[in-house]
C-alpha cells in the first residue's frame, strides 16, 4: 500500500512542479523606461546655441533647490547633441537648448539610471543673469539657471535652481581620460530606449557623456562579424521570432532577415557600426570584446584595419583595438601575422600585455585599483583601464585614488561626474 | 501576457484542489501528524515536548536576468532545523548555501495550533558571506539581514499546506574587492517574500516539503558577485524540494 500512495503522491508532486514552472515563465512582459514627452515645447521659435556659446555653459554648477534629488553639484557639459547634467547619483539630463533674444531656453528629461525614475525638465538662464553674455559669447559674470522638474510626461512642478560654481579644472582639461560604456553604449537593462549592441545605441550613448565604446563581437555561421552579447538568441535581447538557439549557427543573411533587437533595431554588422562611429559620432575609441575564440581575429583584424585607415582619411584620431578576454582569444590572436602590430586591448596579465604588445591593459575592476601594475604599464607607454565599474561609491574611489587613463561602465553619466568634478 | 498568467494561476489553482482529494489516504489509517509520528516542518503541535527536527534540500531559483544575464545558474544547498520549546515557542536555523554564497539564519518562534490549523509568529536574524578568489576573482561580502515573518498552516487529509509571508530588512551589506572596501546601504527595507509550502507524506513517515516562494527584492544575496547596482525590486521565483530527516 506504501509504493501505491508513493506513485500517486508523486503523480501530484510532478502536477505541482509542473504548474509552478508554468508560473515562472508564463510572463516576459519587456519592461522599459519610456523618454517623456514633451507637448508644447519651449523651444519654438529659439535660436540654435553657437559653439562658442555652448562652451561657456559648460562647468561645476551647485544645486540650490532639489539637492536632495540630484546632489548638491552637478557637471553641465555639451555632447554632439545635446547639454547633458551628471549628478553623483546616477541620475541625469539631457537637453536641447536654444535662445530667444537675451534669454536661453534649456528643455528635456531627467532619470535615474540606477532605478526606473524619469520626468521632464525645463530651465532657463535669463539674459540678467548670464543668458545676454553666453548669447554674445562673452565670459559671463554669473550663470544662474531657474527652472522646474516634473514626473513622468507630468509638467515640471518642481523648482530647480542651478548656480554656476567654476569651470573645468586644468587637470580635467589636460588629461585624456574615456569614459567607455559598455554594449555599444548601454545595456537593455538599463531600460534605455534603444537596444544594446545597436546602432541606435551608438547613436545615443553620448547623451550619457561617453566618450567610447566598447562591443561585443560574434560570426554567422558564413563568418560575418556583428554585434550581440549573449550566445543565444533569447527574449532578454531580441523580440520573439523564428530562430532560437545558438546565434553563431545561422548565417548572416537568416539573422539579418528574422532577427530584431529587443527595441525592434536590426542586429548591426561590425563593419557598419564602426562605419556608423567614424561617420556620425564624436566617439574616439571602440574596444571590440571578442565572444568568439576560434579564427575569428582573421575576419575581425582586417576590418579594424579597414576602417583605423578610414578614420584617418577623415582625419579623426581614433583608437579602436581587438579585445584578449581569454587564453583562447591571445591564441588566436597569436595565429595572425605580425600580430604584435595589431592594436589590442589585454584583459589579462602584465605579461600578457607584452607578449601581444597590447596598447591597454584592462583589468577586471574588482580586481583593485593596482595602482603599482598602471604605473609600471604607463613607464612602458601603455594605457590602463578596467572593466566594468557600476557603483557609485567605487567610481568615485577609482577615479579619485586610482591611476587609469578610463572606465568602462553601464553608468557614463557617474564616470563623467566624478572626472569632470575633480579640482 | 498578463493573461497568460491569470490561466496558469487558475491552473495552479485547479491542480492544488484536486491533488487535496487523495481517495487513497481515506483508507489509511487517521492522520498521525496530530500525535507527532509523522513530522512536520511548519504545523508545530503547541503541546509537544522539547524536540529537534530538520529538514535537508535544494532550491532552484530564477535570479532576476538583468542580474545575472547569461551567468551559470546552479541550485542552493539548503538545511532547516526547528527546535521546539516549552510555552509555545521554537528556536529556528536554516543554512543555505551556493558555496560562494551562504547564508546562516537564527530566530524565535511563537507557535499556536488548534484542531487542524497552526499559525506561526517568528522573526530571523541572518548573516550572509561569501567569496570568491579564484579565477582572477578577488572579492568578499557579508551582510546581516532580519526576516520578520508569519505563517499559517491547514492539515488535510495526509498533507499540510502552509502559506508563509516575510518581509525582509537589510542592517548592513559589505563588499570587498581587491584592496578596496565598500560599505553599501545600511538599514534598508528589502521587500517582501510570500511562500506555499506542501508537506506532503511519501511512504511511511518520509514527508517531502515542496515550496513555491517569490521574493520581491532589491538585494538578492545569492548573486552578489554580479555586483548589480540596480534600484528596482525584481520578482525571484523560488521552487524547494525538502525531506524530513
Amino acid at each position: 500500500m506504501d509504493h501505491l500512495i508513493m506513485k500517486t503522491n508523486i503523480r501530484y508532486l510532478t502536477l505541482y512542479i509542473s504548474a509552478f514552472m508554468i508560473l515562472a515563465v508564463s510572463c516576459n512582459k519587456v519592461y522599459d523606461v519610456p523618454v517623456p514627452s514633451v507637448t508644447n515645447s519651449i523651444l519654438k521659435g529659439t535660436k540654435p546655441l553657437a559653439a562658442a556659446s555652448k562652451a561657456l555653459t559648460e562647468g561645476i554648477y551647485q544645486v540650490n533647490t532639489a539637492n536632495s534629488v540630484f546632489g548638491d553639484t552637478l557637471v553641465v557639459k555639451w555632447t554632439r547633441k545635446s547639454l547633458s547634467f551628471a549628478c553623483n547619483n546616477g541620475i541625469y539630463f539631457v537637453l536641447d537648448a536654444g535662445s530667444l533674444n537675451s534669454d536661453i531656453l534649456l528643455e528635456g528629461y531627467w532619470r535615474d539610471g540606477y532605478s526606473d525614475g524619469t520626468g521632464l525638465c525645463t530651465m532657463t538662464i535669463a539674459g540678467a543673469e548670464g543668458g545676454n553674455e553666453i548669447v554674445n559669447e562673452i565670459i559671463p559674470q554669473q550663470i544662474i539657471m531657474r527652472g522646474a522638474f516634473g514626473n513622468g510626461d507630468g509638467t515640471p512642478d518642481q523648482t530647480f535652481t542651478l548656480t554656476y560654481i567654476r569651470p573645468f579644472s586644468d587637470k580635467v582639461k589636460n588629461t585624456k581620460f574615456n569614459v567607455l560604456a559598455h554594449r555599444g553604449g548601454g545595456r537593455t537593462s538599463d531600460r534605455l530606449p534603444v537596444s544594446e549592441n545597436s546602432i541606435e545605441m551608438i547613436d545615443w550613448t553620448e547623451r550619457l557623456g561617453s566618450t567610447g565604446i566598447e562591443v561585443d563581437v560574434r560570426l554567422t555561421r558564413d563568418k560575418v562579424a556583428f554585434l550581440y552579447h549573449d550566445a543565444d538568441i533569447n527574449i532578454r535581447l531580441a523580440k520573439k521570432g523564428p530562430l532560437s538557439g545558438d546565434i553563431e549557427a545561422y548565417s548572416w543573411q537568416e539573422l539579418s532577415k528574422y532577427v530584431r533587437l529587443i527595441h525592434g533595431e536590426k542586429i548591426p554588422t561590425l563593419e557598419d557600426a564602426l562605419t556608423f562611429v567614424i561617420n556620425s559620432t564624436n566617439l574616439d575609441f571602440v574596444y571590440l570584446d571578442m565572444k568568439e575564440d576560434k579564427e575569428a581575429m582573421a575576419v575581425v583584424i582586417p576590418i579594424q584595419q579597414k576602417m583605423l585607415k578610414r578614420a584617418l582619411d577623415k582625419g579623426r584620431v581614433m583608437t579602436i583595438v581587438v579585445g584578449i578576454p581569454s587564453t583562447a582569444v591571445l591564441d588566436d590572436l597569436k595565429t595572425y601575422p605580425d600580430y604584435q602590430s595589431i592594436p589590442s586591448l589585454c584583459e589579462l596579465t602584465v605579461e600578457d600585455v607584452r607578449t601581444a604588445n597590447s596598447i591597454v591593459w584592462a583589468p577586471r575592476w574588482t580586481l583593485g585599483t593596482q595602482n603599482d601594475l598602471v604605473r609600471q604599464m604607463h613607464s612602458e607607454g601603455k594605457t590602463a583601464m578596467c572593466w566594468t565599474i557600476d557603483n557609485p561609491a567605487w567610481i568615485r574611489d577609482y577615479v579619485n585614488n586610482g591611476h587609469f587613463d578610463g572606465l568602462l561602465t553601464n553608468f557614463p553619466s557617474v564616470v563623467t561626474y566624478y572626472h569632470y568634478i575633480q579640482k | 501576457m498578463c493573461n497568460r498568467r491569470s490561466i496558469s494561476r487558475l491552473l495552479l489553482l485547479m491542480l492544488l484542489v484536486t491533488a487535496g482529494y487523495n481517495p487513497l489516504s481515506a483508507q489509511e489509517e487517521p492522520s498521525s501528524y496530530a500525535n507527532g509520528k509523522i513530522p512536520s516542518m511548519y504545523l508545530l503541535r503547541s503541546d509537544t515536548s522539547t524536540h529537534y527536527r530538520s529538514s535537508i534540500g535544494l532550491m532552484m531559483v530564477l535570479p532576476p536576468q538583468d542580474m545575472v544575464e547569461t551567468a551559470i545558474q546552479a541550485p542552493l544547498f539548503n538545511y532547516h532545523g526547528i527546535l521546539s520549546l516549552p510555552w509555545k515557542l521554537s528556536l529556528e536555523g536554516d543554512v543555505t548555501s551556493l558555496i560562494v554564497s551562504n547564508q546562516i539564519s537564527l530566530g524565535p518562534g511563537f507557535n499556536l495550533s488548534k484542531n487542524n490549523f497552526g499559525l506561526k509568529l517568528g522573526w530571523d536574524a541572518a548573516f550572509v558571506f561569501g567569496q570568491l578568489k579564484q579565477f582572477g576573482f578577488n572579492n568578499t561580502t557579508k551582510a546581516w539581514l532580519h526576516y520578520p515573518n508569519i505563517s499559517g498552516s491547514y492539515l488535510w487529509n495526509k498533507m499540510i499546506f502552509t502559506v508563509k509571508a516575510e518581509a525582509i530588512i537589510v542592517l548592513s551589506v559589505e563588499t570587498q574587492t581587491g584592496e578596496n572596501q565598500l560599505s553599501a546601504d545600511r538599514n534598508f527595507y528589502n521587500g517582501f517574500s510570500g511562500a506555499f509550502y506542501i508537506e506532503q507524506r511519501l511512504y511511511k513517515n518520509k514527508v517531502l516539503i515542496i515550496g513555491f516562494k517569490d521574493s520581491f527584492v532589491k538585494y538578492y544575496w545569492p548573486v552578489w558577485l554580479t555586483f548589480s547596482t540596480f534600484d528596482r525590486f525584481y520578482h525571484v521565483p523560488e521552487i524547494s524540494f525538502r525531506w524530513i530527516i
